[in-house]
């Protein structure tokens, strides 16, 4: 059969760079296959996903070597519209694609384009949208809906082209875990019914192997590592080879002296069983049983010792009782909310999209003001605080450090806030020199922003916060579009300044981040705090997941797969085992 | 507003069925017919002509109440100044003086009184057929009747593009000011002197460009990948047909035209001053 897409030698470099950043890429994906590709940043997976998709080389352009075709067909001899009629893509951004109005005239938007006659565009909308759950939305317009909606409603105008070819960039990168699980489902559902060739790149690791992949390819600078089933990948490590992460459950089990070469199923952590007992299996080889497995897992979670937990000092940030609406009359979108920062403390607000996580960050920083309740700061209250008054005792970085960076200069953009502070030379040097060293930056010193990566470009705009000495800095998705690498660094280096006494409060719906960077958790749904405790409790507890639309943690799905006697004992254990592991590597 | 941000206040009236570029058509043929003249009687016929439709449109009067309240303050505030800066100004038109009220260095006449009521009445009578364009044109299908006037539709899909991604942009400005004023540059009162505060405002410029060059990147490349921009014509999935009523509006809309521009030519005299 012919395949849907096949890579021929190619190799691109772009305009601007000396490197080619795809080399000698062979790659055959036939029709139906459901495809993952899968590397850390700069590995060449996004490039490889724009030239199928033909934003190589009309929108960026570079040099091509050697051949892609598509459908059978020579690329270079298509214009960008041809493709996007074999080739649909679904973007990581739901916001930015959304261009329409409302639903129908988004979905109906590249049908606009082909000139379709108007009657027949309704009637495919109405197909499109039904297929992907959204018909009932067909008036609503973009900001009434969910992430995860939107993403549907892109999925809905690709699908109403009757492209044979969905490719899906990073579609998980802006959905909470709940969202993210159930495009997931979607995509497979859309798969499976239409026998649409699907291909996705995605890092999220865990949420791509809930559903099943045929075959995962995995790039490394450049280049194509390795191709195989997830079954083959997963058991010979190359996930984890190439700097990305494989399934906690996994690496659970080789700390538990369980090896992974007896086992199978493994990509997800419901379907992991032993191979002993197959009678397929050549005679004398030595698989674990059932029973000797369950008991080695047991033994290693109780043996781990529970931390003590970081001694935390005083309470510093208080709310009592806070609820908010916007506007008078309004049903109120926080809810009487308590809960409290101690100094040096690790905390995580855990919440879908919508929760109220970002309406109690603008309460604490005074960009909203509660309609009832207090805040305290070290006992003081802070509703006559002013946002630059607050400031100086809470530190905000947002998401993205392009948001916060005005300077030229690496320097001038960390004096800035010190000037306006009234702080001067000699103390703002020295205070200057002291945070670049702490973040690492002091090498690049005289360089200006635009030479620095997003991950420096990150730790500039926490040295710009650090340099104003706040007790509290309040992190915004700290690690939201970072490949694994680079997020283990981010973590590492904050956990760094956590240890020197700094309290930090992460905004997020990343359950790992918690799972190992936070010593405490408070979790939010529909503007109220539905649970306050040691992550590993309210991770492994569906009930709060299920409410907060959040994730159980695959160690406690793995945990309660195999009826271990306590789920959350076993993260704890895994929590520990790994924190030995990074110890060692020090 | 509403949650999206675009002012339009969904509704079933005569004005939300039509056509959005007879409507535009309507604003400018009411705005011209309006600047040809100056005075008070034809001013009267067509502001309660426009009050007349404005009330059949049933948009509620709180989604108009900012509008409104602006353009009053606006005509109060002008009128003011011309009654302070040229209390006499009246006279030139009329060529007759009948002093009023004495301001100290002048004294206001009764014929500067009378063309200050006539000039808002003027401002005033703009004011409903502008709102009812405002609130009863759905973004989509203005661009979609743009369109069909014969404007490109790169052009007119521009408009529309533009009402969608303003509420994004306006709010990730509010983000970045905030984000700002936590450092310690701070906007508002209390904060420094003016100088100091136009200058921490003026900081938000490099993240807000950066974002929105971010952003056009990623709708330009979502446009491109569905086809956008490559036929010479496209069809319009919210587009409706010109229906009968948008023709009669059209055609009371020349005959307006028509009626101001005869009146003006025949009878009306510059300043209408009945005293």
């Amino acid at each position: 059969m012919q395949p849907a897409i096949s890579f021929r030698n190619f190799s691109f470099r772009y305009k601007s760079q000396s490197e080619p950043i795809l080399k000698n890429i062979y790659l055959d994906i036939s029709p139906g296959e459901k495809i993952w590709i899968a590397g850390p940043s700069g590995s060449g997976k996004s490039t490889l996903a724009h030239c199928i998709n033909g934003l190589i080389p009309f929108s960026y352009g570079g040099e091509v070597s050697g051949n892609l075709y598509i459908g059978g067909l020579e690329v270079s001899e298509q214009g960008i519209f041809e493709r996007s009629r074999s080739v649909g893509t679904i973007l990581q951004n739901p916001d930015a694609q959304f261009v329409g109005q409302t639903v129908g005239e988004d979905t109906a938007f590249q049908m606009e384009n082909e000139q379709v006659a108007q009657s027949v565009m309704k009637a495919r909308v109405v197909t499109a949208l039904d297929l992907v759950g959204m018909l009932a939305y067909e008036e609503q317009g973009p900001h009434d809906l969910s992430g995860g909606q939107k993403q549907s409603v892109s999925l809905a105008g690709v699908l109403s082209t009757r492209a044979d070819i969905l490719l899906f960039d990073e579609p998980l990168a802006n959905l909470d875990p709940a969202s993210g699980v159930r495009a997931m489902q979607l995509i497979e559902d859309i798969h499976r019914r239409e026998g649409k060739t699907v291909i996705i790149i995605e890092h999220r690791v865990e949420d791509v192997l809930a559903q099943p992949i045929d075959r995962i390819v995995v790039m490394s600078e450049g280049e194509i590592a390795a191709i195989g089933t997830p079954e083959e990948l997963l058991r010979e490590g190359v996930l984890a080879r190439h700097g990305l992460r494989q399934p906690l459950y996994l690496n659970a089990l080789e700390y538990a002296g369980v090896p992974i070469s007896g086992l199978k199923s493994l990509a997800t952590p419901e379907g992991v069983v032993t191979l002993a007992g197959d009678g397929n299996l050549p005679e004398g080889s030595e698989y674990l049983g059932e029973t000797e497995i369950r008991s080695r897992l047991e033994a290693w979670a109780e043996r781990v010792e529970p931390a003590t937990g970081r001694l935390s000092g005083a309470p510093l940030l208080e709310l009592k009782d806070i609820s908010f609406a916007y506007g008078r009359g309004r049903t109120d979108v926080v809810r009487n909310v308590s809960f409290s920062i101690s100094e040096g403390e690790r905390l995580a607000l855990l919440g879908s999209n919508g929760a109220g996580k970002s309406t109690l960050s603008g309460l604490i920083t005074g960009i909203l003001k509660p309609k009832s309740g207090t805040i305290t700061i070290r006992g003081e209250d802070l509703s006559r605080w002013s946002i630059r008054q607050r400031g100086e005792e809470i530190g905000y970085v947002m998401q993205n450090p392009n948001h916060m960076i005005t300077q030229h200069m690496i320097r001038d953009e960390i004096a800035l806030g010190l000037t306006a502070r009234g702080v001067l030379s000699p103390e703002r040097e020295r205070r200057i020199d002291e945070v670049l060293h702490t973040c690492g930056l002091y090498p690049y010193r005289n360089w200006p922003v635009s030479g620095l990566s997003f991950g420096q470009k990150k730790r500039l705009t926490i040295a710009s916060i650090l340099a104003l000495e706040p007790k509290l800095m309040i992190l915004d998705e700290p690690t939201a579009g970072q490949d694994y690498r680079h997020y283990t660094e981010f973590m590492d280096f904050i956990d760094g300044l956590a240890g020197r006494g700094m309290a930090f409060l992460f905004i997020t719906h990343d359950m790992h981040l918690a799972l190992e960077y936070a010593d405490r958790a408070v979790v939010m749904a529909e503007g109220e705090i539905i649970a306050a405790d040691t992550v590993p409790r309210i991770l492994s507890d569906s009930e709060v997941t299920g409410r907060a639309r959040l994730r159980e943690t695959s160690l406690s799905r793995f945990a309660k797969a195999w009826g271990l006697s306590s789920p959350s004992g076993f993260v704890q254990a895994f929590i520990e085992a790994e924190k030995k592991v990074k110890e060692a590597d020090e | 507003m509403s949650k999206a941000g675009n002012l339009f206040v969904e509704g079933d009236s005569l004005f939300h069925r039509m056509d959005g570029a007879v409507k535009l058509i309507l604003l400018l043929t009411w705005t011209v017919s309006t600047f040809l003249f100056l005075d008070l009687r034809i001013f009267a016929v067509m502001l309660s002509a426009g009050i007349g439709m404005l009330l059949l449109s049933r948009i509620p009067f709180r989604r108009m109440a900012l509008l409104f309240w602006v353009l009053m303050v606006f005509t109060l505030i002008n009128s003011i100044f011309i009654l302070i800066i040229t209390p006499r100004f009246g006279s030139t038109l009329t060529g007759s003086n009948t002093p009023l009220i004495p301001v100290g260095y002048d004294t206001i006449n009764a014929e500067t009184l009378f063309y200050v009521l006539t000039l808002s009445a003027k401002y005033l009578t703009l004011l409903p057929v502008t709102m009812l364009f405002i609130f009863t044109t759905h973004p989509s299908r203005f661009a979609a009747s743009l369109n069909k006037l014969g404007v490109h539709y790169k052009m007119a899909y521009a408009v529309s593009i533009a009402f969608r991604y303003i509420p994004d942009l306006t709010q990730e400005f509010k983000n970045i000011l905030n984000a700002m004023q936590m450092r310690g540059m701070g906007i508002s009162r209390g904060d420094g002197n003016l100088w100091r505060r136009m200058k921490n405002l003026s900081l938000v410029v490099v993240p807000l460009l950066q974002s929105s060059l971010q952003h056009i990147e990623s709708v330009s490349n979502a446009m491109d990948l569905r086809g956008f921009g490559t036929g010479s014509k496209r069809t319009w999935y919210m587009g409706m047909p010109m229906s009968r009523s948008d023709k009669w509006m059209l055609l009371l809309c020349v005959l307006l035209l028509v009626a101001a521009i005869l009146l003006k030519g025949f009878w009306a005299e510059k300043f209408w001053y009945p005293f």
